[in-house]
Protein backbone atom coordinates (compact mmCIF):
# COMPACT_ATOMS: atom_id res chain seq x y z
CA UNK A 1 0.00 0.00 0.00
CA UNK A 2 1.84 3.32 -0.74
CA UNK A 3 1.51 5.98 1.83
CA UNK A 4 1.43 9.09 -0.25
CA UNK A 5 1.56 12.46 2.10
CA UNK A 6 1.27 15.22 -0.12
CA UNK A 7 -1.05 17.71 1.98
CA UNK A 8 0.44 19.62 5.08
CA UNK A 9 0.61 17.32 8.12
CA UNK A 10 1.11 18.17 11.45
CA UNK A 11 4.45 16.94 13.39
CA UNK A 12 6.06 16.41 16.45
CA UNK A 13 9.53 17.42 17.12
CA UNK A 14 11.63 17.19 20.43
CA UNK A 15 14.43 20.06 20.95
CA UNK A 16 17.20 17.83 22.70
CA UNK A 17 18.66 21.85 23.09
CA UNK A 18 15.87 22.27 25.41
CA UNK A 19 15.16 18.65 26.78
CA UNK A 20 15.97 18.09 30.49
CA UNK A 21 15.41 14.73 30.62
CA UNK A 22 12.54 15.10 33.89
CA UNK A 23 10.94 12.47 32.13
CA UNK A 24 7.08 14.07 32.32
CA UNK A 25 6.41 13.15 28.85
CA UNK A 26 6.74 9.62 30.19
CA UNK A 27 5.03 9.80 32.89
CA UNK A 28 1.62 11.11 31.46
CA UNK A 29 2.31 8.27 28.42
CA UNK A 30 2.76 5.84 30.80
CA UNK A 31 -0.81 7.04 33.11
CA UNK A 32 -2.73 6.69 29.75
CA UNK A 33 -1.74 3.85 28.33
CA UNK A 34 -0.06 1.44 30.81
CA UNK A 35 3.03 1.76 29.05
CA UNK A 36 5.63 4.76 27.86
CA UNK A 37 5.46 5.18 24.38
CA UNK A 38 7.86 8.18 24.60
CA UNK A 39 10.36 7.37 27.36
CA UNK A 40 13.79 9.43 27.94
CA UNK A 41 16.94 6.87 28.28
CA UNK A 42 19.79 7.78 30.11
CA UNK A 43 22.61 7.14 27.85
CA UNK A 44 26.76 5.74 28.58
CA UNK A 45 27.29 9.59 28.51
CA UNK A 46 25.01 10.59 31.27
CA UNK A 47 22.49 12.69 28.94
CA UNK A 48 18.86 11.82 29.03
CA UNK A 49 17.62 11.53 25.19
CA UNK A 50 13.48 10.84 25.29
CA UNK A 51 12.82 8.47 22.19
CA UNK A 52 9.46 8.30 20.79
CA UNK A 53 7.91 7.63 17.03
CA UNK A 54 8.95 9.80 14.55
CA UNK A 55 6.17 9.12 12.76
CA UNK A 56 8.30 9.60 8.92
CA UNK A 57 6.91 10.48 6.14
CA UNK A 58 7.92 7.41 4.04
CA UNK A 59 6.97 4.90 6.73
CA UNK A 60 9.05 1.69 6.39
CA UNK A 61 6.34 0.16 8.95
CA UNK A 62 3.14 1.24 6.81
CA UNK A 63 5.42 0.12 3.68
CA UNK A 64 6.30 -3.49 5.15
CA UNK A 65 2.95 -4.41 7.12
CA UNK A 66 1.43 -7.19 5.39
CA UNK A 67 -2.15 -7.00 6.92
CA UNK A 68 -2.56 -3.23 6.52
CA UNK A 69 -2.95 -2.87 10.32
CA UNK A 70 0.06 0.06 9.97
CA UNK A 71 -1.64 3.08 8.40
CA UNK A 72 -1.38 7.13 8.77
CA UNK A 73 -4.08 9.26 10.11
CA UNK A 74 -5.23 12.42 8.37
CA UNK A 75 -3.54 14.36 10.75
CA UNK A 76 -0.30 12.20 9.44
CA UNK A 77 0.11 10.26 12.35
CA UNK A 78 1.18 6.53 12.16
CA UNK A 79 -0.88 4.04 14.46
CA UNK A 80 -1.97 0.49 14.54
CA UNK A 81 -5.18 -0.66 14.24
CA UNK A 82 -5.08 -3.58 16.65
CA UNK A 83 -7.83 -6.05 15.03
CA UNK A 84 -5.76 -5.96 11.66
CA UNK A 85 -2.45 -6.75 13.02
CA UNK A 86 -1.06 -10.04 13.62
CA UNK A 87 1.68 -9.22 15.46
CA UNK A 88 4.58 -10.17 12.94
CA UNK A 89 6.48 -6.97 14.01
CA UNK A 90 7.42 -6.40 10.38
CA UNK A 91 6.74 -3.10 11.17
CA UNK A 92 9.95 -3.49 14.24
CA UNK A 93 12.26 -5.29 11.72
CA UNK A 94 11.62 -1.75 8.98
CA UNK A 95 11.67 0.80 11.83
CA UNK A 96 15.16 2.12 12.05
CA UNK A 97 14.78 3.70 15.39
CA UNK A 98 13.19 0.32 16.89
CA UNK A 99 9.89 1.63 17.75
CA UNK A 100 7.00 -0.84 17.43
CA UNK A 101 6.51 -3.20 20.73
CA UNK A 102 4.09 -6.02 21.44
CA UNK A 103 1.18 -6.11 23.54
CA UNK A 104 0.60 -8.95 25.23
CA UNK A 105 -3.01 -8.83 25.91
CA UNK A 106 -4.12 -7.85 22.06
CA UNK A 107 -1.09 -9.21 20.65
CA UNK A 108 -1.02 -6.34 18.47
CA UNK A 109 1.79 -4.11 17.49
CA UNK A 110 1.52 -0.65 19.88
CA UNK A 111 3.22 2.13 19.75
CA UNK A 112 2.78 5.94 20.12
CA UNK A 113 -0.25 7.67 18.19
CA UNK A 114 -0.07 10.88 18.87
CA UNK A 115 -2.59 10.28 21.64
CA UNK A 116 -5.64 10.22 19.03
CA UNK A 117 -8.18 10.20 21.75
CA UNK A 118 -6.86 13.12 22.71
CA UNK A 119 -6.93 15.07 19.19
CA UNK A 120 -10.34 13.55 18.85
CA UNK A 121 -11.38 15.89 21.90
CA UNK A 122 -9.07 18.72 20.22
CA UNK A 123 -6.31 18.36 22.74
CA UNK A 124 -2.63 18.34 22.25
CA UNK A 125 -0.79 15.05 22.39
CA UNK A 126 -0.51 14.67 26.51
CA UNK A 127 3.75 14.49 26.15
CA UNK A 128 3.69 18.19 24.29
CA UNK A 129 0.91 19.36 26.55
CA UNK A 130 3.00 18.54 29.64
CA UNK A 131 6.99 19.49 28.58
CA UNK A 132 7.31 21.41 31.38
CA UNK A 133 10.66 22.80 28.69
CA UNK A 134 9.06 22.93 25.97
CA UNK A 135 10.76 20.71 24.16
CA UNK A 136 7.98 18.81 22.57
CA UNK A 137 6.98 20.93 19.77
CA UNK A 138 3.65 19.57 17.97
CA UNK A 139 1.85 21.45 15.48
CA UNK A 140 1.53 22.07 11.41
CA UNK A 141 4.95 21.52 9.69
CA UNK A 142 5.33 24.79 8.62
CA UNK A 143 4.83 26.29 11.88
CA UNK A 144 7.11 23.75 13.70
CA UNK A 145 9.79 24.22 11.29
CA UNK A 146 9.64 27.73 12.13
CA UNK A 147 9.51 28.07 15.44
CA UNK A 148 12.30 25.31 15.52
CA UNK A 149 14.71 27.69 13.30
CA UNK A 150 14.01 30.98 15.38
CA UNK A 151 14.86 29.12 18.21
CA UNK A 152 18.41 28.54 16.83
CA UNK A 153 18.18 32.70 15.89
CA UNK A 154 17.63 33.21 19.50
CA UNK A 155 20.20 30.75 20.74
CA UNK A 156 22.96 32.38 17.98
CA UNK A 157 21.63 36.12 19.17
CA UNK A 158 22.60 35.11 22.90
CA UNK A 159 25.60 33.79 21.96
CA UNK A 160 26.39 37.06 19.98
CA UNK A 161 24.97 38.98 22.81
CA UNK A 162 27.07 36.88 25.48
CA UNK A 163 30.19 37.45 23.40
CA UNK A 164 29.61 41.40 22.96
CA UNK A 165 28.93 42.25 26.73
CA UNK A 166 31.77 40.40 27.29
CA UNK A 167 34.18 41.78 25.48
CA UNK A 168 32.85 45.73 26.97
CA UNK B 1 2.26 22.67 31.43
CA UNK B 2 -0.76 21.47 31.29
CA UNK B 3 -1.92 19.61 34.12
CA UNK B 4 -5.42 19.11 32.56
CA UNK B 5 -3.83 17.38 29.72
CA UNK B 6 -7.13 14.67 29.68
CA UNK B 7 -9.58 17.23 29.48
CA UNK B 8 -10.64 21.00 27.53
CA UNK B 9 -13.23 21.29 30.53
CA UNK B 10 -14.49 19.93 34.07
CA UNK B 11 -16.36 17.02 33.91
CA UNK B 12 -19.92 18.00 35.82
CA UNK B 13 -19.64 18.17 39.35
CA UNK B 14 -18.59 14.82 41.07
CA UNK B 15 -19.87 16.28 44.37
CA UNK B 16 -16.92 14.90 46.12
CA UNK B 17 -13.60 17.91 48.18
CA UNK B 18 -10.65 16.41 47.67
CA UNK B 19 -7.28 18.61 49.52
CA UNK B 20 -4.45 18.05 48.22
CA UNK B 21 -1.10 19.15 50.04
CA UNK B 22 2.19 20.21 48.06
CA UNK B 23 1.90 22.10 45.06
CA UNK B 24 4.46 20.48 43.29
CA UNK B 25 4.52 17.98 40.00
CA UNK B 26 2.80 15.86 42.01
CA UNK B 27 -0.02 17.98 43.68
CA UNK B 28 -0.61 19.75 40.45
CA UNK B 29 -0.77 16.65 38.36
CA UNK B 30 -3.64 15.00 41.12
CA UNK B 31 -5.34 17.98 40.94
CA UNK B 32 -4.95 18.33 37.34
CA UNK B 33 -6.80 14.84 36.99
CA UNK B 34 -9.40 15.47 39.54
CA UNK B 35 -10.34 18.71 38.40
CA UNK B 36 -10.86 17.36 34.94
CA UNK B 37 -13.27 14.41 36.65
CA UNK B 38 -15.02 16.95 38.19
CA UNK B 39 -14.03 17.23 41.91
CA UNK B 40 -13.60 19.77 43.88
CA UNK B 41 -9.85 20.58 44.41
CA UNK B 42 -8.21 22.74 47.01
CA UNK B 43 -4.44 22.83 47.00
CA UNK B 44 -2.81 23.84 50.25
CA UNK B 45 0.94 24.91 50.07
CA UNK B 46 3.29 26.98 52.30
CA UNK B 47 5.01 29.24 49.77
CA UNK B 48 3.42 32.43 48.19
CA UNK B 49 3.19 30.34 44.63
CA UNK B 50 2.54 27.22 43.50
CA UNK B 51 5.28 24.81 41.49
CA UNK B 52 7.16 23.54 44.39
CA UNK B 53 10.88 22.59 43.67
CA UNK B 54 10.15 23.78 39.82
CA UNK B 55 9.56 26.86 40.78
CA UNK B 56 11.69 27.75 44.24
CA UNK B 57 14.70 25.68 43.27
CA UNK B 58 15.57 24.45 39.55
CA UNK B 59 16.86 27.53 37.86
CA UNK B 60 15.30 29.18 35.02
CA UNK B 61 17.82 28.41 32.22
CA UNK B 62 16.66 24.57 33.14
CA UNK B 63 12.65 25.14 33.31
CA UNK B 64 10.87 28.65 33.01
CA UNK B 65 8.63 29.64 36.02
CA UNK B 66 6.26 30.71 33.98
CA UNK B 67 5.42 27.34 31.83
CA UNK B 68 4.71 26.06 35.13
CA UNK B 69 2.73 28.83 37.03
CA UNK B 70 0.91 29.05 33.67
CA UNK B 71 -0.74 25.38 34.07
CA UNK B 72 -1.38 26.28 37.99
CA UNK B 73 -2.87 29.35 37.04
CA UNK B 74 -5.12 27.23 34.22
CA UNK B 75 -5.92 25.23 37.36
CA UNK B 76 -7.25 27.96 39.16
CA UNK B 77 -9.49 30.19 36.49
CA UNK B 78 -10.97 27.47 34.24
CA UNK B 79 -11.11 24.62 36.55
CA UNK B 80 -11.84 26.16 39.24
CA UNK B 81 -9.13 24.54 41.93
CA UNK B 82 -8.54 26.72 44.34
CA UNK B 83 -4.97 27.54 46.37
CA UNK B 84 -4.91 28.02 49.31
CA UNK B 85 -0.78 29.18 49.82
CA UNK B 86 1.09 30.14 52.82
CA UNK B 87 -0.46 27.83 54.69
CA UNK B 88 1.55 24.80 56.05
CA UNK B 89 -0.55 21.73 56.93
CA UNK B 90 1.06 19.79 59.82
CA UNK B 91 0.22 17.48 62.85
CA UNK B 92 2.50 17.45 65.83
CA UNK B 93 2.65 19.06 68.96
CA UNK B 94 5.69 20.96 67.59
CA UNK B 95 5.95 22.42 64.18
CA UNK B 96 8.52 21.33 62.65
CA UNK B 97 10.63 23.74 60.94
CA UNK B 98 11.27 22.85 57.83
CA UNK B 99 13.27 24.62 54.74
CA UNK B 100 11.35 27.25 52.77
CA UNK B 101 9.07 28.19 55.74
CA UNK B 102 9.70 31.80 55.18
CA UNK B 103 6.79 32.90 53.82
CA UNK B 104 3.95 30.67 56.24
CA UNK B 105 1.17 32.67 57.29
CA UNK B 106 -1.37 30.15 59.05
CA UNK B 107 -0.59 26.68 60.45
CA UNK B 108 -3.39 24.32 59.27
CA UNK B 109 -4.03 21.11 61.13
CA UNK B 110 -3.91 18.40 59.38
CA UNK B 111 -6.93 16.37 61.22
CA UNK B 112 -8.90 18.92 60.30
CA UNK B 113 -8.24 18.70 56.58
CA UNK B 114 -8.97 14.96 57.10
CA UNK B 115 -12.49 15.48 58.72
CA UNK B 116 -13.18 17.85 55.96
CA UNK B 117 -12.60 16.60 52.46
CA UNK B 118 -13.61 13.39 51.02
CA UNK B 119 -9.64 12.54 50.64
CA UNK B 120 -6.50 14.10 51.33
CA UNK B 121 -3.53 13.84 49.16
CA UNK B 122 0.27 14.63 50.84
CA UNK B 123 2.60 15.55 48.21
CA UNK B 124 4.76 17.90 50.49
CA UNK B 125 8.53 16.59 48.77
CA UNK B 126 11.57 16.77 50.54
CA UNK B 127 11.80 20.02 51.94
CA UNK B 128 14.94 19.26 54.62
CA UNK B 129 18.66 18.73 53.01
CA UNK B 130 20.99 16.01 54.06
CA UNK B 131 24.45 18.11 56.54
CA UNK B 132 27.13 15.51 57.06
CA UNK B 133 28.52 15.06 60.43
CA UNK B 134 31.52 17.20 59.57
CA UNK B 135 33.40 19.31 62.27
CA UNK B 136 32.39 23.18 61.45
CA UNK B 137 29.88 22.37 59.53
CA UNK B 138 27.37 24.83 61.70
CA UNK B 139 29.20 27.71 60.69
CA UNK B 140 28.73 30.70 58.85
CA UNK B 141 28.87 30.41 55.09
CA UNK B 142 27.67 26.52 54.95
CA UNK B 143 24.54 25.98 53.66
CA UNK B 144 22.54 23.45 51.36
CA UNK B 145 21.83 23.45 47.37
CA UNK B 146 18.43 23.69 48.16
CA UNK B 147 18.40 26.87 50.28
CA UNK B 148 21.09 28.02 47.87
CA UNK B 149 18.81 27.98 44.87
CA UNK B 150 15.74 28.97 46.73
CA UNK B 151 17.42 32.37 47.84
CA UNK B 152 18.33 33.02 44.14
CA UNK B 153 14.39 32.15 42.90
CA UNK B 154 12.86 34.14 45.81
CA UNK B 155 14.99 36.75 45.03
CA UNK B 156 14.19 36.49 41.23
CA UNK B 157 10.78 36.37 41.84
CA UNK B 158 10.23 39.74 43.81
CA UNK B 159 9.60 37.77 47.31
CA UNK B 160 12.65 39.22 49.01
CA UNK B 161 14.62 42.46 48.25
CA UNK B 162 17.33 40.78 49.86
CA UNK B 163 20.34 40.03 46.78
CA UNK B 164 21.82 36.53 47.24
CA UNK B 165 25.56 37.98 47.93
CA UNK B 166 27.52 34.52 48.54
CA UNK B 167 31.01 35.44 48.40
CA UNK B 168 33.29 35.29 45.78
CA UNK B 169 34.68 31.65 46.23
CA UNK B 170 32.71 28.93 45.99
CA UNK B 171 32.67 25.13 46.92
CA UNK B 172 29.72 22.77 46.00
CA UNK B 173 29.87 19.22 47.58
CA UNK B 174 27.82 16.64 45.84
CA UNK B 175 27.17 14.32 42.16
CA UNK B 176 23.26 14.94 41.83
CA UNK B 177 21.45 17.55 39.98
CA UNK B 178 21.25 19.97 42.59
CA UNK B 179 24.77 20.22 42.74
CA UNK B 180 25.10 21.05 39.15
CA UNK B 181 22.46 23.56 39.58
CA UNK B 182 24.25 25.26 42.60
CA UNK B 183 27.36 25.12 40.70
CA UNK B 184 25.85 26.44 37.98
CA UNK B 185 24.04 29.47 39.82
CA UNK B 186 27.27 30.34 41.50
CA UNK B 187 29.38 30.72 37.69
CA UNK B 188 26.17 32.46 37.08
CA UNK B 189 26.79 34.92 39.76
CA UNK B 190 29.81 35.40 38.47
CA UNK B 191 32.02 33.06 40.87
CA UNK B 192 34.58 30.44 39.21
CA UNK B 193 33.08 27.27 41.81
CA UNK B 194 34.42 24.19 42.67
CA UNK B 195 32.43 21.33 42.60
CA UNK B 196 33.75 18.16 44.32
CA UNK B 197 32.74 14.71 44.37
CA UNK B 198 33.65 11.62 46.21
CA UNK B 199 33.50 9.20 43.35
CA UNK B 200 34.23 9.44 39.54
CA UNK B 201 32.21 11.48 37.77
CA UNK B 202 31.17 8.62 35.39
CA UNK B 203 29.46 7.34 39.00
CA UNK B 204 27.82 10.80 39.54
CA UNK B 205 23.66 10.57 39.53
CA UNK B 206 23.98 13.82 37.21
CA UNK B 207 26.08 11.62 34.58
CA UNK B 208 29.17 12.30 33.17
CA UNK B 209 27.48 14.69 30.32
CA UNK B 210 26.68 17.26 33.21
CA UNK B 211 30.10 17.19 34.65
CA UNK B 212 31.87 17.87 31.69
CA UNK B 213 29.38 20.80 30.63
CA UNK B 214 30.04 22.26 34.01
CA UNK B 215 33.82 22.05 33.43
CA UNK B 216 33.77 23.39 30.11
CA UNK B 217 31.70 26.55 31.54
CA UNK B 218 34.42 27.01 34.05
CA UNK B 219 33.61 24.83 37.03
CA UNK B 220 36.65 23.27 39.06
CA UNK B 221 35.82 19.70 38.92
CA UNK B 222 37.29 17.43 40.75
CA UNK B 223 36.55 14.21 41.25
CA UNK B 224 37.42 11.55 44.23
CA UNK B 225 37.50 13.58 47.10
CA UNK B 226 35.62 14.14 49.89
CA UNK B 227 35.10 16.59 52.93
CA UNK B 228 36.96 16.10 56.77
CA UNK B 229 36.70 19.21 58.09
CA UNK B 230 34.73 22.78 57.61
CA UNK B 231 37.91 25.40 58.40
CA UNK B 232 35.93 28.60 60.35
CA UNK B 233 37.84 31.26 62.09
CA UNK B 234 35.45 33.15 64.61
CA UNK B 235 32.50 31.06 63.49
CA UNK B 236 32.64 32.13 60.02
CA UNK B 237 33.57 29.55 56.87
CA UNK B 238 37.64 29.72 55.78
CA UNK B 239 37.71 26.82 53.72
CA UNK B 240 37.19 22.96 53.25
CA UNK B 241 39.51 19.91 54.37
CA UNK B 242 39.13 17.34 52.00
CA UNK B 243 41.06 13.94 51.44
CA UNK B 244 41.54 12.28 48.58
CA UNK B 245 39.18 8.76 47.72
CA UNK B 246 39.95 5.48 45.44
CA UNK B 247 37.01 3.51 44.41
CA UNK B 248 36.68 0.08 46.34
CA UNK B 249 34.58 -2.92 45.60
CA UNK B 250 30.49 -1.98 44.95
CA UNK B 251 28.36 -1.17 48.02
CA UNK B 252 24.80 -1.86 48.18
CA UNK B 253 23.93 1.23 45.68
CA UNK B 254 25.86 -0.91 43.01
CA UNK B 255 28.41 1.62 42.74
CA UNK B 256 31.99 1.47 43.72
CA UNK B 257 32.53 2.52 47.53
CA UNK B 258 34.90 5.32 48.02
CA UNK B 259 37.79 4.62 50.25
CA UNK B 260 39.86 7.28 52.05
CA UNK B 261 43.69 7.63 51.05
CA UNK B 262 45.51 8.16 54.40
CA UNK B 263 47.72 11.27 54.19
CA UNK B 264 45.89 12.45 51.42
CA UNK B 265 44.55 15.96 52.88
CA UNK B 266 44.31 18.94 51.29
CA UNK B 267 42.30 22.59 51.49
CA UNK B 268 40.41 24.73 49.64
CA UNK B 269 39.44 28.33 50.75
CA UNK B 270 36.04 29.36 50.44
CA UNK B 271 33.65 31.79 51.63
CA UNK B 272 30.71 29.66 50.80
CA UNK B 273 30.66 26.02 50.83
CA UNK B 274 27.07 24.51 49.65
CA UNK B 275 26.33 20.39 50.42
CA UNK B 276 24.51 19.10 47.46
CA UNK B 277 24.17 15.99 49.51
CA UNK B 278 20.46 14.91 49.29
CA UNK B 279 17.24 15.73 51.14
CA UNK B 280 14.53 13.96 52.58
CA UNK B 281 10.61 13.52 53.34
CA UNK B 282 8.94 16.14 54.58
CA UNK B 283 5.49 14.96 55.72
CA UNK B 284 2.87 17.11 57.43
CA UNK B 285 3.12 15.50 60.78
CA UNK B 286 5.68 14.49 63.06
CA UNK B 287 7.21 11.45 62.42
CA UNK B 288 8.09 10.68 65.96
CA UNK B 289 5.22 10.76 67.95
CA UNK B 290 3.98 7.05 67.86
CA UNK B 291 0.20 8.53 68.80
CA UNK B 292 -0.01 10.36 65.27
CA UNK B 293 1.39 8.19 62.97
CA UNK B 294 -0.84 5.49 64.50
CA UNK B 295 -3.84 7.74 64.23
CA UNK B 296 -2.90 8.13 60.53
CA UNK B 297 -1.72 4.51 60.52
CA UNK B 298 1.17 5.97 58.57
CA UNK B 299 4.89 3.86 58.49
CA UNK B 300 7.90 5.76 57.90
CA UNK B 301 10.74 4.13 56.21
CA UNK B 302 14.43 4.22 57.26
CA UNK B 303 15.28 6.79 55.09
CA UNK B 304 12.34 9.01 55.88
CA UNK B 305 9.96 8.67 53.42
CA UNK B 306 5.87 7.95 54.04
CA UNK B 307 4.45 4.49 53.57
CA UNK B 308 0.72 4.34 53.80
CA UNK B 309 -0.57 0.81 55.05
CA UNK B 310 -2.56 -0.86 52.50
CA UNK B 311 -1.94 0.38 48.67
CA UNK B 312 -1.38 4.06 49.25
CA UNK B 313 -4.35 4.83 52.00
CA UNK B 314 -4.64 5.04 55.51
CA UNK B 315 -7.10 3.00 57.71
CA UNK B 316 -9.25 5.91 57.69
CA UNK B 317 -9.33 5.26 54.09
CA UNK B 318 -8.92 9.10 53.56
CA UNK B 319 -5.15 10.20 53.33
CA UNK B 320 -3.12 9.18 50.38
CA UNK B 321 0.66 10.28 49.55
CA UNK B 322 2.60 11.15 46.38
CA UNK B 323 5.32 12.12 44.90
CA UNK B 324 9.39 12.91 46.70
CA UNK B 325 7.78 12.59 50.00
CA UNK B 326 7.09 8.98 49.27
CA UNK B 327 9.80 7.92 47.41
CA UNK B 328 12.40 10.19 48.01
CA UNK B 329 14.13 12.40 45.96
CA UNK B 330 13.18 11.71 42.32
CA UNK B 331 12.17 13.47 39.42
CA UNK B 332 9.68 15.89 37.69
CA UNK B 333 8.24 12.92 35.53
CA UNK B 334 8.36 10.15 38.41
CA UNK B 335 6.75 12.42 40.92
CA UNK B 336 4.14 13.76 38.42
CA UNK B 337 3.38 10.51 37.30
CA UNK B 338 2.81 9.20 40.70
CA UNK B 339 0.31 12.22 41.59
CA UNK B 340 -1.58 11.04 38.58
CA UNK B 341 -1.70 7.09 39.26
CA UNK B 342 -2.76 8.51 43.03
CA UNK B 343 -5.25 10.56 41.78
CA UNK B 344 -7.07 7.84 39.86
CA UNK B 345 -6.82 6.12 42.92
CA UNK B 346 -8.78 8.24 45.15
CA UNK B 347 -11.15 8.51 41.96
CA UNK B 348 -12.06 4.91 42.00
CA UNK B 349 -12.63 5.12 45.56
CA UNK B 350 -14.70 8.29 45.82
CA UNK B 351 -17.15 6.96 43.36
CA UNK B 352 -17.06 3.20 44.78
CA UNK B 353 -18.04 5.21 48.18
CA UNK B 354 -20.47 6.76 46.41
CA UNK B 355 -22.04 3.83 44.93
CA UNK B 356 -22.67 2.11 47.84
CA UNK B 357 -23.98 5.16 49.90
CA UNK B 358 -26.51 4.92 46.92
CA UNK B 359 -27.03 1.44 47.65
CA UNK B 360 -27.59 2.38 51.35
CA UNK B 361 -30.21 5.05 50.83
CA UNK B 362 -32.22 2.78 48.23
C1 LIG C 1 18.18 21.73 43.09
C2 LIG C 1 17.31 20.71 42.45
C3 LIG C 1 17.39 20.51 41.09
C4 LIG C 1 16.59 19.57 40.47
N1 LIG C 1 16.68 19.43 39.12
C5 LIG C 1 15.86 18.56 38.50
C6 LIG C 1 15.91 18.41 37.09
O1 LIG C 1 16.69 19.05 36.40
N2 LIG C 1 15.06 17.52 36.51
C7 LIG C 1 14.19 16.78 37.26
O2 LIG C 1 13.42 16.01 36.68
N3 LIG C 1 14.13 16.90 38.60
C8 LIG C 1 14.95 17.76 39.23
N4 LIG C 1 14.89 17.88 40.59
C9 LIG C 1 13.96 17.01 41.34
C10 LIG C 1 12.50 17.49 41.26
O3 LIG C 1 12.44 18.86 41.49
C11 LIG C 1 11.65 16.75 42.30
O4 LIG C 1 11.81 15.36 42.13
C12 LIG C 1 10.16 17.09 42.19
O5 LIG C 1 9.94 18.47 42.23
C13 LIG C 1 9.36 16.43 43.30
O6 LIG C 1 8.01 16.78 43.18
P1 LIG C 1 7.00 16.76 44.43
O7 LIG C 1 5.71 17.27 43.92
O8 LIG C 1 7.03 15.44 45.06
O9 LIG C 1 7.64 17.77 45.50
P2 LIG C 1 8.01 19.34 45.46
O10 LIG C 1 8.29 19.81 44.09
O11 LIG C 1 9.05 19.51 46.48
O12 LIG C 1 6.69 20.05 45.97
C14 LIG C 1 6.26 19.93 47.30
C15 LIG C 1 5.43 21.15 47.67
O13 LIG C 1 4.88 20.95 48.97
C16 LIG C 1 4.98 22.15 49.71
N5 LIG C 1 4.99 21.77 51.14
C17 LIG C 1 5.94 21.07 51.79
N6 LIG C 1 5.57 20.86 53.07
C18 LIG C 1 4.36 21.44 53.22
C19 LIG C 1 3.45 21.55 54.32
N7 LIG C 1 3.71 21.00 55.51
N8 LIG C 1 2.30 22.25 54.14
C20 LIG C 1 2.01 22.82 52.94
N9 LIG C 1 2.83 22.73 51.87
C21 LIG C 1 3.99 22.05 52.01
C22 LIG C 1 6.24 22.78 49.23
O14 LIG C 1 6.19 24.18 49.45
C23 LIG C 1 6.23 22.43 47.74
O15 LIG C 1 5.58 23.42 46.98
C24 LIG C 1 15.69 18.80 41.24
C25 LIG C 1 15.63 19.00 42.63
C26 LIG C 1 16.43 19.94 43.24
C27 LIG C 1 16.34 20.13 44.72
Amino acid sequence: MSDLTQVEKYIRVIDLAKCIGCGSCEAVCEFLYGTPFIKVYRTSMGLDIPISCMHCRKAPCIEVCPTGAMIRDSTGAVYVIPSKCIGCLACLYACPFSIPELDHRSRAAIKCDLCRDLRNKALDPACVAICPTGALIYGFEKEVFTLAKLRTAESIAKARYELASWRT
Amino acid sequence: MRFTFICREKLSKAGSRVAIIGAGPAGLGAAGYLACRGYEVEVYDKLPLPGGLMVFAIPPWRISKDAVLNGAKELEESFGVKFILKTKVYLGNVVRRDEGDDFIEKIMPLDKLIDEYDAVIVATGTWESKLPKLPGVESRGVTTALAYLYKHRIYELGLTSRRPGDGERVIVIGGGHSAIDAAEQALNNGSYPYLVYRRTIKEAPAGVYEFMKAASAGINVIELASPMEIVAEGGIVKGVKFQRMKLGSLDETGRPKPIPIPGSEFFIEADAVIFATGEVATPPFNINEEGILNKLNIRVSKEGNIEVLKEGLSINQRVYVAGDVARGPSRIGPALGMGLQVARKVDYILQARAGKLALVAR
